[in-house]
């Protein structure tokens, strides 16, 4: 069943949002009042800026900084010869806060300093004199995996920074029994989540209360671990104050911890709130990418379509330094083996070192780049096969009730109808002459069960005020994509209020509950979850005050809480009389979601997620036979994410999603000049304008899923997976060719057309 | 540059300062006049996020040296929701979920005001056109679309002009 | 004296000789922060005769510190050179266009102007006025130096107008071109064609595509291997081999490499003098 119109349901999340409810504070944004971190400045705030290496590979011989501290207006400078030599990270301790003995990608840090004003600060970075021994660089990952190439790291031998090889169900049998074995070498390159706020901390440090650093973060938690870790601060002594923040979309996951490590220590030297902020051209040298992949892979299908097995072997690129590309890696190498029902797998997956840009996270964590492989696999398969790309999706796709080849438990599963509405909606029986269609299948978890073992689930607090308002405390951030708003929607629904009564805290650690962050497509389902757990628990509170003040049971009911014997009460008396009768506490209703523990072995098999969204994307598309242009003219996209919470900013999530994944489909990419990114900024590192997206069309298809809070379940992630494999069939059904190199840029399309030798 | 004083209409009334003209009307008008409003996202023409109304013409003020407003009309997001009320405009960013980080928003609304101030009734490829110098990560658009159709025909229901 | 926006033409020319050579007009100033600035900036955008459309002896006259937008609106350059409109709408961004101008577009010489290339295909002519009033006319299309430079010295010589013979019956002109975003994009190549057609043939043309040289690039050649033919599919097909065979181009790692450029000079230059010549219909005013 599809829904364009959302009524129905969303009368009932409450009475205010028949237009869709949203944050309030979407008037600051639209007023521009709204304070995100580059707006921030405090009294006697100096300013911040970090010294890079010009060089992939030196070794540091050595550092001056006479000259830079004697300029009038430094107040500090600071380099790694200063510091612990204790690296850290995230996934890999692999990083240091400044370059010690050497640098390894341009961009590195080598020294920071803090000045009275900007202007000083630049002056005083290029004041610093630097001698460095350049040494051998290598920055193709596959190249990097060879016996002769120069090494990154000592104790990473072979460059690599992360490996994993595994193999289910019998893959030679797989292969033997085939009537069809198709193969290809598909490669991403790196993306940056482009955000258009650059990233900015001011640090505080104060000798009694500590490190506050004010900056937005989607895991403010994770984050203030790390800083207190490498400040060997008491975890207490380290607290993070999120300002507004101007877009995440997974890079704001950790942000960039050299930015917030360094203006702490900054502001911990010159003894004065430090503000450090990237330029845009250091968000692209600097900032952490999603990895660039190499994808080999062979598939073994049956001349019926049954696929029977998949092997691959997948290179990704980690530049200097992890962060979070082992598990982005990890991800990419095997999410998509468990959108169809394949018997036998195996994957072998090595993180590679290079001299260029770290890598981090971003979006879909690889999962839309093995998209872009596996879904062109299967439609060069159904070609090869005669057969009907929808058809041979139909008859693979998983259901409800599976386990899949990794050990996922799919609990409620509407993919299948999410491929036949997507066929339906963009024409599949229809097909106009001239034009490419593509089909695309997606799966992604919501939220790990194996991440952090210790933090499966969430909790929240939910508070009634005296004024009867009501309060949630959570430590899962809003950035835009309205998961504060469905929060609201959440306990207003559980406590029958309207959503406009609620306001959502979650902007400082060290008064918000922990969370493992906005990651994984976790909020709505989890977080969402524990927001009804405390609402309800408030809801019996409430009763139960309201019993004892009336002497008689009560209940809600539109909106009014009213005794059997029909007497109203605010809920402002009932938070006076819990108030009075305590000497002062607040009323508040606890809520603790602690999902079971998964099975996952040693070997990575098991239910990692408490369940699963599902997509399948349709695209119609076109090429221009003289120039190769890819002219898109129309994505539908069909999603189950359960039960949808707030159709408004649903449907925001799909056209940001499919935007970004058409952006990564046909011009996005780091480009690379031996190691200097060549694209590093907003005019050379293309992301789309209004004037290149093509209509949008998204589609839910809404089945409850008792995981989620009232049947929903996650969305913002998975909206991008499927776009790449849609775009890639569309432009190839086009063509009557497959590029396999994204981006699907018009060249290189004409270079397939013109049967061409690659010069890219 | 040698500083020189600069008098300039900022959102409806005059300001004097004294600074380098060769600086940006960007910095000039976060870091010296506080209207924090206008968004820095790349400082160099890039992104739009810093679009202002340049004698009712929107420009990115990142590429506009101060010196060159001397005399001339400069309208910021700040004028348009002043005294706690807010723009129609601004209504419908809000109505059809045109805002989500908001970081692009200021700059957005620039760009839909000084295209309706021009062409109250636009056709959507109008619209497409004029935000076209507006980058936007979250929305893909569509949405910001829906508002400044919807904002056109409230203005014109209303009878209102545009200011 | 640092920043002075002069009201009148005396003014700016008495501080450019003032300041012997220390000083530099500017328009739009777009591209100013790009460049080390010079000591101090005249800005001409407010002088009422160089910030008009107008016809004036049988010629389009177009102010040099009109802006991208004005020119890509005027009536007058929509209904009589078409192709400055369109090379004029594919500036950056609309923000751009508002400010920036087309006197700026000629001067900073960047090799593949979209307003250039347009002028340069409709045959325009840049008059001038240096420190000593004498002024010139000249070929925008020699006023190039070499990449981002521009042979008209911005602290003694100030570019006052353009001057474009308009399309009249039997002639249309056209603009096109092709980029990675169709905003915000340098294009990896732009063409523009300008033609005459009499009983169906053509009888006068220019054909200009870039980048190729530092100066967008006449395409000569082709244009004479379409004198005297029909515009039609046989014509086309000959005139993309022909230009693309013309021109040796530099390949670009941020944009294409220099064989698909090649090949793109070809399709886009067919391509403009179709539309260009679908304008010049005999039946009509003009394009």
């Amino acid at each position: 069943m599809i829904l364009k119109t959302p009524e129905k349901f969303t009368r009932q999340f409450g009475k205010a949002e028949s237009k869709g409810y949203q944050s309030p504070e979407v008037w600051s944004k639209v007023t521009g009042k709204a304070v995100y971190g580059i707006d921030l400045t405090l009294p006697g705030m100096l300013h911040g800026k970090i010294l890079r290496s010009p060089f992939p590979h030196a070794r540091i011989k050595q550092v001056d900084t006479r000259a830079a501290e004697a300029l009038p207006g430094v107040r500090a400078v600071l380099t790694g010869a200063e510091l612990e030599n204790r690296p850290f990270g995230i996934a890999v301790e692999d990083e240091l806060p400044l370059a010690a003995d050497k640098v390894r990608y341009i961009g590195d840090e080598v020294a920071a300093v803090a000045a009275v004003d900007l202007q000083t600060a630049e002056r005083a970075i290029k004041a610093i004199k630097v001698e460095y021994e350049e040494l051998p660089a290598v920055y193709d990952p596959v190249e990097a995996l060879k016996d002769e190439a120069p090494l990154l790291h000592d104790n990473f031998p072979g460059n690599i920074a992360w490996q994993r090889e595994v193999e289910r169900g019998s893959l030679s049998a797989a292969f033997t029994e085939a009537d069809l074995v198709v193969e290809e070498r598909f490669t991403v390159p790196a993306i940056h989540p482009a955000y258009l706020e650059p990233i900015a901390c001011i640090a505080v440090n104060d000798p009694y209360t500590g490190i506050t650093l004010h900056t937005a973060l989607q895991s403010p938690d994770a984050v203030r671990e790390i800083v207190a870790r490498v400040l060997k601060y008491p975890l207490s002594k380290v607290n993070i104050n999120g300002p507004v923040m101007g877009g995440g979309f997974g890079g704001r996951v950790y942000g960039n911890l050299k930015v917030y490590i360094l203006s702490a220590l900054l502001a911990i030297k010159s003894g004065s709130p430090v503000k450090i902020q990237l330029t845009r051209e250091e968000e692209f040298t600097a900032g952490r990418p999603m990895i660039a992949a190499v994808i080999k892979m062979k598939m073994a299908v049956r001349s019926d379509g049954t696929i029977l097995g998949r092997e691959a072997d997948i290179i990704t690129d980690n530049g200097a330094y992890s962060a979070q590309a082992p598990w982005v890696s990890k991800t990419l190498s095997e999410r998509n083996d468990s959108v169809y029902r394949i018997p036998a797998i195996k994957t072998r997956v090595r993180l590679a070192y290079t001299n260029k840009v770290p890598t981090g996270q971003y979006r879909a964590y690889g999962n839309q780049a093995a998209n872009f492989a596996t879904e062109s696999l299967i439609d060069i398969a159904a070609k090869k096969l005669d057969l009907d790309p929808l058809e041979l999706r139909l008859k693979n796709c998983v259901r409800e009730g599976d386990t899949t080849v990794h050990g996922l438990q799919i609990g409620k599963c509407g993919l299948a109808e999410c491929l036949q509405a997507a066929a339906k909606e963009i024409g599949w029986d229809r097909k106009k002459a001239g034009r490419g269609y593509g089909l695309s299948a997606a799966i992604h978890a919501n939220g790990s069960l194996v991440f952090d073992k210790n933090f499966r689930g969430a909790s929240a607090l939910v508070r009634l005020e005296l004024d009867g308002r009501i309060t949630i405390f959570t430590g899962e951030q809003d950035y835009g994509q309205g998961t504060h708003a469905a929060f609201a929607q959440i306990a207003a629904r559980a406590l029958d209020v309207s959503p406009v009564q609620v306001t959502v805290e979650s902007k400082q650690t060290k008064t918000a509950p922990f969370s493992t962050g906005a990651l994984a497509m976790r909020q709505t389902t989890v977080g969402g979850k524990a927001i009804q757990l405390a609402a309800e628990d408030l809801r019996e509170k409430i009763f139960k005050a309201a019993a004892e003040l009336v002497g008689e049971p009560v209940a809600m009911e539109n909106e009014v809480l009213r005794s059997i014997s029909g007497q109203e009460l605010e809920l402002a008396e009932v938070a006076y009389h819990y108030h009075s009768a305590t000497s002062g506490l607040r009323m508040t209703g606890e809520g603790k979601f602690v999902p079971a523990e998964s099975d996952y072995d040693e070997s990575g098999y098991g239910n990692i997620s408490l369940t699963y969204s599902f997509a399948s994307h349709a695209v119609e598309a076109e090429i221009d036979q003289a120039t190769g242009e890819l002219i898109i003219h129309r994505l539908v996209a069909v999603h189950d994410s359960g039960r949808i919470v707030n159709h408004l900013t649903a449907r925001g999530q799909v056209y940001g999603g499919a935007a970004q994944g058409f952006g990564m489909s046909c011009f996005e990419g780091y480009l690379f000049d031996q190691g200097r990114v060549a694209n590093a900024s907003l005019a050379d590192y293309k992301i789309p304008t209004a004037l290149d997206l093509p209509q949008i069309d998204p589609l839910f298809i809404e089945i409850e899923d008792p995981a989620g809070p009232y049947g929903s379940k996650g969305l913002g992630e998975i909206v991008m997976v499927p776009v790449l494999g849609a775009v890639a069939n569309a432009a190839a059904d086009a063509a009557g060719v497959h590029v396999t190199d994204l981006p699907l840029t018009a060249e290189k399309i004409y270079q397939a057309l013109a049967g061409w030798e690659c010069e890219l | 540059m040698k500083k020189q004083v600069i008098i300039f209409q900022l959102n409806d009334e005059p300001v004097e300062i004294y600074v380098d003209p060769a600086e940006s009307l960007l910095t000039v008008l976060r870091d010296r006049l506080g209207l924090y409003g206008t968004k820095a996202g790349c400082s160099k023409g890039e992104c739009g996020a810093c679009t202002v109304l340049l004698d009712d013409r929107a420009v990115n003020s990142c590429l506009v040296p101060v010196g060159k407003v001397q005399g001339c009309k400069v309208e910021t997001i700040e004028n348009l929701s002043r005294g706690g009320k807010v723009h129609p405009i601004q209504e419908e960013f809000v109505d059809k979920g045109a805002v989500q980080c908001g970081f692009c928003t200021p700059g957005m609304v620039l760009s839909a005001y000084a295209l309706l101030k021009e062409n109250p009734q636009p056709a959507r490829d109008q619209i497409k056109m004029a935000i076209s110098g507006n980058l936007c990560r979250c929305s893909g658009y569509k949405q910001i679309e829906e508002a400044i159709l919807s904002a056109a025909k409230k203005l014109a229901r209303q009878g209102n002009s545009i200011t | 004296m640092s920043y002075l926006t002069v009201s009148t033409l005396e003014e700016a020319l008495t501080s450019l000789s003032d300041s012997s050579g220390k000083a530099r007009v500017v328009a739009g100033a777009t591209d100013l922060f790009l460049q080390d600035l010079p000591h101090s900036l005249v800005d001409l955008s407010a002088l009422p005769e160089i910030t008009v459309v107008e016809e004036k002896d049988g010629l389009i006259s177009i102010g040099a510190a009109v802006t991208h937008t004005a020119a890509a609106s005027s009536s007058l350059i929509l209904a009589r050179a078409r192709a400055l409109a369109e090379g004029c709408s594919a500036v950056g961004s609309p923000q751009i266009r508002n400010i920036g101008t087309i006197g700026g577009n000629v001067i900073n010489a960047a090799p593949a102007a979209d307003a250039a290339v347009a002028l340069i295909s409709l045959g325009a002519e840049a008059v001038l006025i240096d420190v000593n009033r004498e002024t010139r006319q000249e070929a925008v299309e020699n006023l190039y130096w070499t990449y981002n430079r521009s042979l008209v010295d911005s602290s003694k010589e100030i570019l006052l107008r353009l001057l474009v013979k308009p399309c009249l019956g039997g002639e249309g002109s056209a603009f096109t071109r092709f980029a990675v975003r169709r905003a915000l994009a340098l294009p990896m190549v732009n063409a523009a064609a300008r033609v005459k057609l009499e009983n169906g043939l053509v009888k006068k043309v220019r054909l200009v595509a870039a980048p190729v040289r530092p100066a967008p690039t006449r395409l000569i050649q082709t244009e004479e291997l379409v004198i005297n033919q029909p515009v039609d599919k046989d014509t086309l097909k000959r005139v993309e081999v022909s230009a693309a065979g013309e021109v040796e181009v530099r390949g670009s790692q941020l944009r294409c490499s220099a064989r698909y450029r090649q090949h793109l000079v070809g399709v886009l230059i067919a391509r403009v003098l179709k539309i260009a010549a679908d304008r010049a219909d005999p039946g009509k005013a003009g394009d």
